[in-house]
């Protein structure tokens, strides 16, 4: 069964049309690369799944269940939202750490404050605080943090700020991992190590979502890639075939004009 | 200046009590009026235009006329026009008055710091948050009110040193703070009159203290350091 | 004049507030809860107008226990002592009234330019200060019968004082009076120089830093002030140029100022204004 499905999501900024007629799914543990120029609607349609903006329209499903239906309104309330919201997790391109916690406390924030609604949090508040640590420590292990944890972000390098932000996402166990062009704020030779690292998940079978201009680490490391023109899904289909057989012109025109730079 | 070693315990005793009622408004006036103009600011934020209109007005208002005409309207507005002294004659009412006053003036000031403050914070903040499922109200105090107060700092200083000086406005109201207790001489008290020099020395007062503010908060700006 | 400009600047004040209001509430609803409100604001103050009329101020001053008595730092009148009790001519015969309607009496030091402002406000009960009954405090104030004598008098440095004795000898001086005293009075009508500064103790000291040649101020003070074991050795005075009397200023339509009178002649009778007025030095302005 499919984790993600997406139905005919629109999406208007005053007259201007940014998504239209959407539909696209995700099995689990799938990767899926969204490609395109700028300006085509891949970032839009990357913030309406985590719903920091609201479709006009259309319908998302993760597993089965109807997270938003643009004709219900109730799926449109704050609350309903924020819960929703935690199935998908979120790096932006520009980390958006905090910068007054550290690596771990990165980390770690979300969590404890989810912590405190738990009924037992008073009673357990030590052991559970340490077991929120325990694990937020080896997900920074695990992006090759171990020595930084205790770093605020603007001791850390680009590429390092991104993977906190990436062990930020995981700490909430989501069911899809969305990327919005995770490499393109840094430094060229720092985008290897944040690539390695998404490399790293997709291999461990995470579910995810990566909005990028990387040609080559899209072909690579997803599945199934989407081409996104001008609102449209112009074509969609498994990674090998569309990067090497594309079937639509502005597709082919897309990659070559890639290749070329 | 033999005389002057007999006028000198008088003068700072008066000096001294006065100075206490300064402190005293001062420290007030800072309880107040930060959180006050923190809520300020966010009806001037509000989505609804009504409410934020209203904000704004009330703003420029306050900061529109003398803070010495909203002492004289806060204090006697309300025996006068409305039949009803609130306040009483005596020190405490005065003190009342100047603090409400005071209160409101320095809140309207702080919003408008505050409000820039909060959003000179990039979006990606809240976005950050919000994804990480956190209500509006964490995001503010677990990861916008630090960040802020940093930024807004320097100016709030700037506002504390100043607040320390405006005090002295009170006395429009006889609140009989420091430089009224020096002027006292002036005007003569306590078998001394025609004195300018207790006058002088209320400047050193507010100078130590403001000495002492700068340090403290300069100290606080240090402790802000640690992240950027 | 002062209590008039006051007033509006209160009203307009007030206006604009007001316009506030209606400007952010556009609905017909809330404009009209403004105007209700102004109108209840308006009742409020009538009926306040009224009960003061009606009710006796001394039973509500002896019910809250409290005469709040407005003054200045102004000896021999009313000045602290060494410990920063109130005492003087005046302090001591507004104690002794207190403890005969059996009240606490508060001295609280105001703003002397805002006196009727004060009154009228309510946050004072009277102005007991060795206040001059001009024409303008008898028809803002209610006021009690005169119960001391003061004139206008001129101060000038003892070495000259031989040279201004009449006031044709006035006419080339420049005087320091305090703005809006009866002092400034005087000089208007005897067509004298003068600059008008922020009290009498100030109008000395201008003399004492030789910015002004000469001052007129209140010869009470003047006893007080200056001469022989005062703070202005070097000062003397000279012409007075007009009598007037003291008297203390009520509420307007106040019983006070009545009960206060019948206080001064019991005292009268019984000695004890005598008595207060020597140990002050000015029983020979006292009237009887």
């Amino acid at each position: 069964m499919a984790v993600l499905e997406v139905e005919h999501i629109c999406k208007s900024f005053g007259h201007t049309e940014v998504l239209k007629d959407i539909s696209f799914s995700l099995e689990k543990s799938q990767v899926l690369s969204i490609i395109g120029s700028s300006g085509s609607g891949k970032t839009t349609l990357l913030r309406c799944l985590n719903f920091l903006e609201t479709p006009d329209s259309g319908v998302i499903k993760v597993n089965g269940n109807t997270l938003f239906d643009g004709g219900n309104a109730n799926t449109k309330q704050e609350a309903a939202i924020r819960e929703n919201r935690l199935h998908f997790g979120m790096v932006f391109q520009s980390f958006n750490l905090f910068p007054q916690y550290t690596a771990l406390g990165n980390v770690m924030l979300a969590r404890e404050l989810q912590a405190k609604k738990r009924p037992d949090y008073k009673a357990n508040k030590k052991q559970i605080r340490a077991e929120i640590q325990q694990e937020a420590e080896a997900l920074l292990e695990q992006m090759g943090l171990k020595d930084r944890m205790y770093n605020y972000p603007h001791q850390l390098s680009g590429g390092q700020c991104q993977r906190v932000a990436i062990a930020r996402a995981l700490a909430l166990k989501p069911d899809i991992l969305c990327f919005d062009e995770p490499t393109s704020a840094l430094d060229p030779e720092l985008t290897g190590e944040v690539l390695k690292v998404i490399k790293g998940l997709a291999d461990q079978k995470m579910t995810m979502i990566i909005v990028t201009h990387e040609m080559a680490f899209a072909r690579d490391v997803s599945n199934h890639v989407i081409f996104m023109d001008n609102g449209y899904i112009l074509e969609q289909g498994e990674s090998r075939a569309l990067f090497e057989n594309p079937k639509e012109e502005r597709t082919r025109q897309f990659l070559t004009r890639f290749k070329e730079n | 200046m033999e005389l002057f070693l007999e006028q000198l315990p008088i003068v700072l005793k008066s000096l001294n009590v006065g100075f206490l009622q300064t402190l005293k408004l001062f420290a007030v006036t800072l309880i107040g009026a930060l959180p006050l103009g923190l809520l300020i600011s966010f009806g001037t934020m509000s989505r609804l235009a009504p409410v934020k209109t209203l904000f704004k007005i009330i703003i420029w208002i306050v900061r529109g006329t003398p803070l010495m005409i909203q002492l004289l309207i806060i204090f006697y507005f309300p025996g006068l026009v409305l039949g009803n002294p609130i306040w009483g004659g005596g020190e405490s009412g005065r003190f009342a008055a100047a603090a409400v006053a005071f209160i409101f003036n320095y809140a309207c000031y702080f919003s408008e710091i505050f409000r820039g403050g909060i959003q000179s914070i990039p979006i990606g903040q809240d976005e950050a948050g919000l994804v990480l499922g956190m209500t509006k109200t964490q995001i503010f105090f677990r990861v916008k009110l630090l960040q802020m107060i940093k930024r807004i700092l320097p100016p709030v200083s700037n506002e504390i040193l100043t607040l320390v000086k405006d005090t002295s406005l009170a006395r429009i109201i006889a609140l009989q703070e420091v430089i009224w207790a020096g002027q006292s001489f002036m005007k003569g008290s306590q078998g001394i009159s025609g004195a300018i020099w207790p006058m002088f020395f209320t400047a050193f007062y507010y100078l130590v203290f403001n000495g002492i503010l700068t340090v403290l908060l300069g100290r606080l700006e240090r402790k802000m350091e640690f992240f950027r | 004049m002062k209590r008039k400009v006051l007033a509006m600047m209160l009203i307009g004040a007030m206006a604009a507030s007001m316009a506030a209001c209606g400007s952010s509430s556009e609905t017909a609803e809330s404009s009209a809860a403004a105007s209700a409100a102004a109108e209840e604001t308006e009742a409020a103050s009538e009926a306040a107008e009224e009960t003061e009329a009606a009710e006796s101020e001394v039973e509500a001053i002896k019910a809250k226990g409290e005469l709040v008595v407005g003054i200045t730092d102004f000896e021999p009148m009313d000045y602290k002592d060494a410990d920063g009790n109130w005492i003087g001519f005046d302090a001591d015969l507004a104690n002794a009234f207190g403890e005969s309607l059996g009240v606490t009496v508060t001295f609280q030091e105001i703003d002397w330019d805002n006196k009727i402002l004060e009154l009228d406000g309510g946050v004072i009960d009277c102005v007991w200060n060795g206040m001059t009954l001009t024409d303008e405090v008898k028809s803002a104030m209610e006021t009690t019968e005169a119960y001391l004598n003061n004139s206008q008098i001129v101060v000038v440095k003892a070495d000259v004082a031989d040279q201004y004795q009449d006031v044709e000898s006035l006419k080339d001086l420049n005087f320091a009076v305090e703005a809006g005293s009866a002092g400034e009075e005087e000089a208007v009508n005897n067509e004298l120089n003068y600059t008008g500064v922020q009290n009498q103790a100030a109008a000395l000291m201008e003399i004492a830093s030789g910015t002004a040649d000469a001052a007129i101020i209140d010869s009470l003070m003047a006893a007080a002030m200056v001469g022989e074991g005062t703070s202005y050795e070097d000062l003397t005075y000279t012409v007075a140029l007009s009598d007037e009397e003291y008297g203390v200023g009520c509420r307007k339509g106040s019983d006070l100022a009545a009960a206060l009178n019948d206080f001064f002649q019991a005292s009268a009778e019984d000695g004890t204004m005598d008595q207060i007025a020597e140990t002050y030095g000015v029983q020979a302005a006292l009237i009887k």
